[in-house]
């Protein structure tokens, strides 16, 4: 995912700190990813980035996902997302925060949760026939969606962009997907090491590729029954976030940590519903290739190769 | 998509409680402002909306009235479309004895034009005494502007529904001022009337013979879009009339053909009596269909507002007819205000007049407001109609269909009632017209329908 | 003091934004008693009993009565209040710059929707209700004192459309996480709920909750579903439903037993699905077994149900007359079970006491009322139900007047630990009132048993 370049500066004379005016509390709903971050202790965050219908939130934790997305509107519904049930105040990056004793507080902003989403549902049993009919629908070079910039910095691919993924010919996607198909464990892991935090932006394009992978092969594999897919994927998964932290963004780390768990946002996990069959399968692909700059398209490309890889494992096994 | 497969979009209906209890949840929600029935209306709509008829009484109901073509194919003279010794008028049924001013004015001037009085008093005598039949002119597939009085000698429009195959008639339109429509008749209203017998029927009649059928449902849907509502607006839709008509005129009657034609150019009201024979043949195409509650007349007499549903065929329901909202013409008030009159709200009952307010934006003022008020006045029908009209749009609105097809028993649950756009007659017999305006019908003319029609249901819910 | 009472016609308001303009102006100073309600027969004859003259009303008109040192100030703020509830909704809202839809017909027309929620009186809620069936949306009717024939009906529309209808009289219902009506925040999870009884749902998802275990969703059916009449028609869908959900891995189905018919048609329905079926029918168990067997049947361990009891050195003594103040009547139906009926057990949630009036989980007049009149060593057993819906605070109305009992009191606090209302809070206010706080209904009658 690529940030846009609106993101909000403090500006002298905005700033409006805590005691400077009335706390002003909101509820909404949350992905229980982040529950254990909101039923801990409290503790400090920071604001990584803010935007009209999005900010983001790193909080000193060990936990993961460590990155929370407080999101309005129509934001993207990451899975480490808190939604407001009211239009976000001004806020700027640095204001002070903090995640923890069943709220998150940003600025005057108190936040409460009072419903929970699950952002890895069962995907229930598939019908390995599907899986074929899928396939070709998520080649990346088939499609291209025109896009814009939009309210939550997860900017909407301009129309140069055509919708196509980000590291589109790379050598080191080849490999992976080359490697996932054949199971062979440390051609995926290299190529996975080479991928992790490849690309501009707040959520590198190869850090979307190995997502959509990961929540794939998780999912799929397990709703196909293909049991060395799902191992696959934790092994991939272990390598992957091992250490994350330290060679991507905090919001890419995070969101990896998530995909290793087979969590994602409604766009992806509409797309493997639509593989599975249970709601039609090209709208739930425009919705997702729509999302972001190239985030959508690489999201794409991962699961395009996370369900080759199940359909050639399903054979192998 | 299974209503499980993800959080829902939730319309809530009643206690606000809840509604913010699925906001607080970051649930997005459409909440309905409701309110409770019109009174005594509760029990009947349960049994009306639980009646297994309805739905598909009423998606056919006003499937017919939506997809009439009414063709404009003639023009006759009232002598062979009535009855011996009667009378049509506006309305529900009406005596001479509960006759307002001007449907008695009415009444007099048909009695002195027919020959049979010589004058008021005898004419008075004689409708007293029952002479003549008064029968209301929708039970005769006829409508009637104001007091609506047809009498042997007027000519009328005759309109046909090409796709059902009914007919319906309406007077022609004797112009502005002091007319029989408004219960004048004095000697200039009856030299007018002469000479429409004489001279404007053959020729009109003898020009449509010479046109051919002339497509109304296309003209109105013309007339919409040139700022016309087709009630109080008829001024693109006579042109539009007089562009079909005008040579053919010239050609059928060439020495009478001026004259005719400057009679209908100096009333922009002219096509309204043709507009109103269409809506009644295309509201006649809906009638009879056992279980629907489609409203397929709204009519006044000047004493009684009457309104008739789809499903119970022929009966009339009514409310006292209330006195017009509106402005008026010279030195008359409300004082000088008849209670609302004629069978032109048989506009509104097809979708146009005060339901097509929105196309119409010219005239907002005529009736005291805004143009907001107008896209207003159309917006809130939309909650009382089954339909939006597949031909009749609104260009101001997206070319959004005018909402048609009156549901007794929406009217009763929302309590918004059919906007009517009308003119205001003189209450004193032989005034004339005093203004014009906006008038709600009385609700208990719907809530009667709505008890009538559950009633009906032949196996009630208790 | 002065009177004033004052009657507007046309102009409706729902009973609980009343309650609370009432409470808004009784509150102003100089006043000591303040009504705002829709002028029906049992508000008409409180407003009588408080000693106000009250002029000929019609149940559609609002009534006003105000007492106090200048009740035309409170009347001038009551016209400002109303105001904001006519205009809340226009105005405000996101922005919406359509005319708000007036019928459910119309707001189903302009799209989006998935489902309806009918809360309006229960005489114009079957209205409302086939309005969303014949639009093709699911509905759930959480209006009660909708006839049988009506329910039937609108039911029998519902298998020709193939949609959902829950209720009438359906309290509590999840859909995908979604509350709806008197529903607590729950985790996520693998058990699905099909409920007669909305209270009843509501015990078994805390108790499941409590234990960490989480659901899918919760759909309720209305407490007649399962009668002869209506034939279940509701129940066979939910389950049918919930069998086709990959979220649902165990389905859960709380009721009074079934009419003997229906009983076998149930029964055939479980045996077909693929999903196992928990069913707790009540009469049979208890709802906290019922809870125990769906953690068994996922094979999750069985947690010690938590109780805040008395603290040490304040118990009051009992031994007199059991007491059973409920507002759920799935709970007050357990209790007597548990209990073996010996006392007497009034359930607020009634129809009979709900007309015209909010429900006791909002309102809590009529027990408080209730607990005022307790005698000495009486033992009263309650239910407090948390969640989306319920008194944002019942302990600040509740708690002082279990302290003023003269004798023990226990409570059957059920909610969770992310409802609105703080589960833990609310637990410590009780105790700290004197009374014993039990998560698990039956728990609780058992340990009010033993006090009497």
């Amino acid at each position: 995912m690529t940030v846009g370049t609106h993101a909000r500066r403090l500006r002298a004379g905005a700033r409006t700190g805590p005691g400077l005016g009335p706390r002003v509390t909101v509820t909404g709903a949350a992905s229980t990813a982040v529950r254990p971050l909101l039923e801990g202790p409290r503790r400090p965050a920071r604001v990584l980035a803010a935007f009209p219908s999005a900010v983001y939130l790193e909080v000193r934790t060990e936990l993961e996902p460590s990155v929370l997305a407080v999101v309005t509107g129509e934001a993207a519904r990451l899975p480490n997302a808190a939604l407001l049930s009211a239009p976000l105040p001004d806020l700027a990056v640095g204001e002070d925060a903090s995640a923890g004793d069943g709220t998150v507080r940003i600025g005057r902003l108190t936040l409460r949760v009072r419903r929970w989403w699950d952002p890895a549902p069962p995907l229930g049993p598939v019908d390995p026939a599907l899986l074929a009919q899928a396939a070709p629908l998520l080649d990346p070079w088939e499609h291209g969606v025109p896009g814009g910039e939009t309210a939550d910095g997860l900017a909407r691919s301009p129309a140069s962009g055509q919708g196509l993924p980000g590291l589109a010919g790379n050598e080191a996607v080849g490999l992976l997907a080359a490697s996932c198909a054949s199971g062979w464990l440390l051609g995926a892991v290299t190529a996975a090491e080479q991928l992790v935090g490849l690309g501009p932006g707040l959520t590198p394009s190869g850090d979307d590729v190995l997502a959509g992978l990961l929540v794939t092969l998780r999912q799929l594999g397990a709703a196909a029954g293909v049991e060395p897919a799902v191992r696959l994927a934790g092994w991939l998964a272990a390598a992957v976030t091992f250490d994350a932290r330290t060679r991507t963004t905090p919001l890419s780390a995070t969101l990896l940590h998530c995909a290793a768990r087979g969590e994602a946002g409604p766009e992806v996990i509409g797309v493997l519903r639509g593989v599975a069959g249970r709601q039609p399968l090209e709208p739930a692909l425009r919705r997702l290739r729509r999302l972001g700059h190239t985030s959508g398209a690489d999201l794409t490309q991962g699961m395009a190769i996370g369900l080759a890889s199940v359909r050639a494992l399903r054979g192998a096994a | 998509m299974s209503l499980l497969d993800a959080p829902p979009h939730v319309i809530t209906v009643g206690t606000s409680l809840l509604d913010d209890a699925l906001a607080a949840q970051a649930v997005p929600t459409t909440p309905v402002a409701w309110r409770p029935p019109l009174p005594g209306a509760a029990r009947a709509l349960a049994t009306v909306l639980a009646d297994p008829r309805r739905a598909a009484a009423n998606a056919e109901a006003v499937r017919r009235l939506t997809s009439a073509r009414p063709y404009l194919v003639g023009v006759r003279r009232a002598a062979e479309v009535l009855p011996e010794r009667t009378f049509l008028h506006a309305g529900p049924p009406i005596t001479w004895e509960r006759a307002s001013g001007p449907m008695r004015g009415a009444l007099i001037g048909a009695m002195l034009l027919e020959g049979l009085a010589s004058g008021e008093e005898e004419a008075v005598r004689r409708l007293e005494r029952g002479e003549v039949e008064l029968r209301p002119c929708h039970e005769h597939g006829a409508v009637g502007p104001m007091a609506g009085v047809v009498c042997p000698s007027m000519w009328l429009f005759e309109v046909r529904d090409e796709e059902h195959g009914g007919t319906a008639f309406c007077s022609l339109n004797e112009g502005l001022g002091k007319v029989l429509r408004y219960g004048a008749y004095g000697p200039e209203v009856l030299e007018r009337l002469r000479w429409m017998d004489e001279v404007l029927g053959p020729v009109l009649a003898r020009a449509l013979a010479r046109t051919g059928p002339i497509d109304l449902r296309a003209l109105v849907a013309q007339a919409l879009q040139m700022g016309d509502e087709l009630h109080n607006r008829n001024r693109a839709a006579t042109s539009l009339l007089l562009r079909e008509l005008a040579p053919a005129v010239v050609e059928a009657a060439p020495g009478q053909a001026a004259r005719v034609l400057r009679f209908v150019i100096g009333n922009d009201h002219f096509f309204l009596n043709a507009g109103m024979a269409a809506a009644k043949a295309s509201t006649d195409a809906a009638r009879g269909v056992p279980g629907s509650s489609l409203v397929v007349a709204m009519a006044r007499n000047g004493t009684d507002f009457g309104v008739q549903v789809s499903g119970l065929e022929g009966r009339w329901f009514t409310g006292p007819a209330g006195v017009p909202d509106g402005l008026y013409l010279g030195a008359y008030g409300p004082q000088d205000a008849n209670p609302d009159i004629g069978d032109s709200t048989i506009t509104e009952t097809s979708g146009l007049g005060g339901f097509a307010m929105a196309a119409a934006p010219a005239i907002v003022r005529f009736v005291g407001g805004e143009v907001e008020d107008a896209f207003a006045a159309t917006r809130s029908m939309y909650e009382i109609t089954l339909a939006e009209h597949p031909a009749y749009q609104i260009p101001g609105l997206g070319f959004r269909g005018t909402p048609v097809g009156i549901d007794v028993a929406l009217v009763a649950r929302t309590g918004v009632l059919p906007v009517v756009n009308t003119g205001i007659a003189g209450r004193v017999a032989g005034t004339g017209q005093v203004g014009a305006g906006l008038v709600r019908p009385p609700a208990e003319a719907f809530v009667k329908a709505l008890l009538a029609l559950a009633d009906s249901v032949s196996d009630p819910f208790e | 003091m002065t009177d004033l009472v004052l009657v507007r016609k046309g102009a409706y308001h729902d009973s609980v934004s009343l309650m609370r303009v009432s409470r808004a102006l009784g509150e102003l100073p100089g006043m000591e008693a303040a009504m705002v309600a829709m002028a029906t027969e049992l508000n008409v004859s409180v407003v009588r009993e408080m000693g106000f003259e009250v002029p000929a009303t019609e149940p559609g008109d609002l009534l006003v009565a105000l007492r106090g040192r200048d009740p035309g100030t409170a009347a001038g703020e009551l016209d400002r209040r109303l105001a904001e509830l006519g205009g809340r909704r226009g105005a405000g809202g996101g922005g919406r710059a359509e005319d708000p839809p007036l019928t459910t017909r119309s707001a189903a027309a302009r799209g989006h929707a998935d489902l309806v929620l009918v809360s309006v009186p229960g005489e114009h809620a079957f209205c409302e209700a086939v309005d969303a069936v014949e639009a093709g949306l699911p509905v759930m009717v959480f209006s009660d004192g909708v006839p049988l024939r009506l329910e039937r009906r609108l039911k029998e529309l519902g298998e020709e459309r193939g949609v959902l209808v829950m209720g009438p009289d359906c309290g509590t219902a999840v859909i995908a996480g979604v509350g709806l009506g008197f529903a607590n925040v729950l985790r996520p999870g693998p058990v699905g709920v099909v409920a007669a009884s909305g209270t009843g749902a509501q015990q078994v998802t805390s108790l499941l909750d409590w234990a960490g275990t989480g659901v899918s969703h919760v759909l309720g059916v209305g407490g007649r579903d399962l009668s002869a009449e209506v034939g279940g028609l509701s129940t066979l869908r939910a389950l049918r439903m919930l069998d086709d959900d990959p979220a649902t891995e165990l389905v859960v189905l709380v009721s009074k037993p079934p009419a003997p018919g229906v009983a076998a048609r149930v029964r055939e329905a479980v045996a077909a699905m693929r999903t196992p079926v928990v069913e707790a029918f009540l009469d049979e168990g208890d709802l906290t077994g019922a809870a125990e067997a769906a953690l068994r049947a996922l094979g999750r361990p069985v947690p010690g149900w938590p109780c805040w009891d008395v603290p040490a050195g304040r118990g009051r003594p009992g031994g007199g007359t059991l007491r059973g103040l409920y507002s759920g009547g799935t709970l007050k139906a357990e209790a007597e079970l548990v209990t073996g009926l010996s006392g007497t057990f009034v359930d607020y949630g009634d129809d009979a006491y709900t007309r015209g009036r909010p429900h006791p989980m909002i309102d809590p007049t009529l027990r408080l009322d209730a607990l005022s009149r307790v005698a000495p060593g009486d033992v009263v057993l309650m239910d407090v139900v948390l969640g989306h819906g319920a008194d944002p605070d019942p302990a600040a109305a509740l708690a002082p007047a279990v302290a003023r009992v003269p004798g023990p009191v226990v409570v059957a606090l059920v909610g969770t630990a992310s409802d609105p209302q703080d589960l833990r809070r609310q637990a410590a206010a009780f105790q700290e009132a004197g009374a014993a706080v039990f998560l698990s209904n039956a728990q609780a009658a058992r340990h009010a048993r033993s006090l009497s």
